[in-house]
């Protein structure tokens, strides 16, 4: 199986982030979407835009739910701030992005499709560790994650068999495998994990982190529907990881 | 890897010197040197004390400096106080001596003063190449050549049959009270290295060493901060090929993560990472220093399990109910089940067991128990398939059981693939026992938390073993 190559990748990501060292949501997303991890279909509006974009059936259809959210790398607690408006029918599609442009009039407006889900939700973590450097977490993720603790850590990199391990230890691992007919894929699931391992090795430096969370199961794979990166832009302070031998 | 192994020659020497000067060695009884120096007369090192107030020490001549010396010692063991320990280092260093190990505190933990002194100390291996153990430390002990430079009581004589347990630690006062409790019931050491602040030697140097020998079956470590993290790791991963690893990894270090506002960064704190990374790498964590000679120790004597099925034997129902309990109860480390025993074995061991003896698993022979019905139990327990591990509880009340039980339970244990672990208690006799046990190859606990959680440690070992050896 061919890799992107992640530092390629990567350094054409930072160069395209709005604000150096703070992309948004989109950002972010367009990032894991150039890594082959899915995210949902979505249209993003500029600040001071027109809706007319979003509400265009040319580009996202004409029937279904839709989320509405701010879209800015300076706003990282957007539910709290009354940022999101969950399930928008496609004719008040237009109203709300004008609501939340009313709210947040110097950001930008994420329009998504709402995806269905039934399984768990799930986190996918990076950071920089001080004494080991980047690592990788998995585990329950959703507004309870911090409650719950119910997590693995692996530092990066870090490969799918060592990936299924960490989702092994978890307590959620049952809902993975066909707990009370919830649907979910430990194989695609490990395989996302590894691969956000690679990225953390290229992205993460001291004080980055990131977070995907919720990742459901939707549709037979796996969708990241929310998305946070804290990244450095001062390159200085990247340390490279002392390559680990596989 | 290269710099680790030019200092294997001198981590030979610092362990098995030929030449030992004691700087600060003295006639009054009450001086850490005094200590030391009479400690050291029972190894087989020439011993050269130094000490320009005493002519001689203990009817060995003593000399004003370092530098009097008629032979370049292979190790120099620095006494004094913080304020001269920098200064008679750079004489050792000069003078050639390879290792020095540096006993005072007093430095980087006692503020500014303290800190240029440490610095002094951090110049001398990249100048001279003496190679320093601490400041700040108790130096070594093995048994094997009864080099032992601790000054305070930590069981040495009960220590001293050694053993294939090199034990690294970071904080003296945790490694030598661990040992002398440990030493109680039988520990089995190969070194113990005492690393203090470890300005130049580290758990690196030392993990790379005892990871190399043959003599080291199992490596226990105490560490509050990691040097070079990552290569820590990579060593670590490579020894464990071979031999167990075990590490108590205290305090947790700031997360480096303050402005956090991600989830990951909260739910890291720290700690987490450590315990994944540990996991990663093949080492096993301890948390307590109880838990980490009581995993040393049995890992040292014991295979690694080839799967979580538990057998237990008892002749009281009550302690195989809790045992059972105990078993099946959660945990991080590795997961057990009591093993489902089959028809035959639980046929075989009717046959001997009492009429009203429970036979299913677990297999609580009464206490109309015997030896004879003991031994036979345990070997058709150990001849299942179904069964990896075995625990017995093995109590001397029952009249029909003696001390006789002890030996033919040893051959059994000794030759089995498979662990068996005993859980005992018998009053202020406990320990007699377990270290009877001990002596002849045996792991006995006198309770079944400890006896259950080094269970867990085979378990998790033999996972260790079979991922490191399929590959990542």
């Amino acid at each position: 199986m061919s890799k992107p190559n992640t530092a390629t990748v990567l350094k054409r990501w930072r160069s395209s982030i709005s604000i150096p060292g703070k992309p948004n949501e989109w950002e972010s997303k367009s990032l894991l979407s150039s890594m082959g991890i899915a995210v949902p279909r979505g249209v993003f509006i500029e600040a001071g835009k027109s809706a007319a974009a979003a509400v265009d059936p040319s580009v996202l259809g004409s029937t279904g739910h839709w989320v509405v959210k701010v879209c800015s790398g300076e706003i990282l607690h957007k539910t709290e701030q009354e940022g999101v408006i969950l399930d928008v029918t496609a004719e008040d599609l237009s109203a709300g992005v004008i609501a939340l442009q009313k709210r947040f009039p110097s950001a930008g407006i994420l329009v998504e499709e709402m995806v269905p889900y039934r399984g768990g939700e799930i986190i996918i973590g990076a950071l920089y560790d001080p004494t080991f450097g980047p690592a990788v977490m998995v585990g329950s993720g959703g507004i309870l994650t911090e409650l719950y603790k119910d997590v693995a850590f692996r530092l990066a990199p870090c490969t799918v068999k060592e990936a299924h391990r960490m989702l092994e230890e978890l307590t959620i691992y049952p809902t993975l495998k066909g707990y009370r007919g919830l649907p979910g894929n430990a194989d695609a699931l490990a395989e996302i994990v590894s691969k956000i391992a690679d990225l953390a090795v290229d992205l993460i430096a001291e004080g980055c982190q990131l977070d995907i969370n919720p990742i459901i199961w939707s549709r037979d794979r796996w969708v990241a529907l929310d998305v946070k990166a804290i990244i450095t832009e001062d390159e200085s302070k990247r340390v490279d990881p002392v390559p680990v031998s596989e | 890897m290269s710099t680790a192994k030019v200092s294997f020659k001198n981590i030979d020497k610092l362990l098995n010197p030929e030449s030992v000067a004691v700087v600060g060695a003295s006639n009054r009884k009450d001086k850490v040197g005094s200590i030391i120096f009479e400690g050291l007369r029972r190894s087989k090192a020439r011993l050269y004390p130094v000490n320009p107030h005493e002519d001689a020490i203990s009817g060995h001549k003593s000399y004003p400096q370092v530098s009097d010396l008629p032979v370049t010692v292979d190790v120099a063991i620095i006494t004094v106080r913080a304020e001269k320990a920098a200064e008679i280092a750079e004489q050792c260093a000069r003078c050639g001596i390879d290792n020095l190990i540096i006993v005072a505190g007093g430095f980087a933990e006692a503020g500014v003063q303290g800190r240029a002194l440490e610095e002094r100390l951090r110049a001398i291996p990249e100048q001279w190449g003496s190679r320093i153990l601490g400041p700040n430390s108790l130096g070594v002990f093995v048994p094997e050549n009864n080099f032992d430079t601790i000054f305070v009581e930590h069981g040495d004589r009960a220590l001293a049959d050694g053993g294939g347990i090199a034990f690294i630690s970071q904080s003296g006062s945790v490694g030598v009270e661990a040992l002398g409790l440990a030493s109680n019931t039988g520990f089995p050491m190969r070194a113990f290295v005492g690393l203090g602040n470890k300005i130049d030697l580290n758990e690196l140097d030392f993990i790379e060493y005892f990871g190399a020998e043959d003599k080291t079956d199992c490596i226990a470590l105490y560490i509050e901060n990691v040097e070079q993290g990552r290569r820590f790791l990579e060593s670590a991963r490579e020894v464990s090929l071979g031999k167990p690893v075990v590490a108590l990894k205290a305090g947790r270090t700031p997360s480096g993560v303050s402005a956090v506002s991600s989830h990951t960064g909260k739910l890291a704190g720290s700690d987490r990472v450590v315990s994944g990374a540990f996991r990663q790498y093949g080492i096993q964590r301890a948390f307590d220093d109880e838990e980490l000679c009581d995993a040393a120790k049995t890992l040292s004597y014991l295979p690694p399990a080839r799967g979580n099925r538990v057998a237990v034997i008892t002749g009281a129902g009550g302690f195989g109910v809790m045992c059972a309990d105990y078993i099946e109860s959660d945990s991080s480390r590795a997961r057990l089940q009591m093993a489902e025993l089959s028809e035959r074995t639980i046929t075989r061991i009717r046959e001997k067991a009492p009429t009203f003896a429970s036979c299913h698993n677990p297999v609580d022979l009464t206490a109309g128990v015997t030896n004879e019905m003991y031994v036979h139990t345990m070997k058709a327990l150990l001849e299942d398939r179904s069964v990896d591990i075995l625990i017995c509880i093995t109590f001397f009340a029952p009249h029909a059981v003696t001390d006789q039980l002890i030996d033919r339970m040893a051959d059994i244990i000794t030759g089995s693939d498979k662990p068996v672990l005993i859980f005992t208690e018998y009053g202020p006799f406990t320990d007699s026992y377990l270290k009877e046990f001990y002596k002849k190859g045996m792991i006995g606990f006198p309770s079944l938390t400890r006896t259950v959680r080094a269970v867990r440690f085979l378990v998790e070992r033999g996972r260790i073993v079979s991922a490191l050896r399929v590959g990542s």
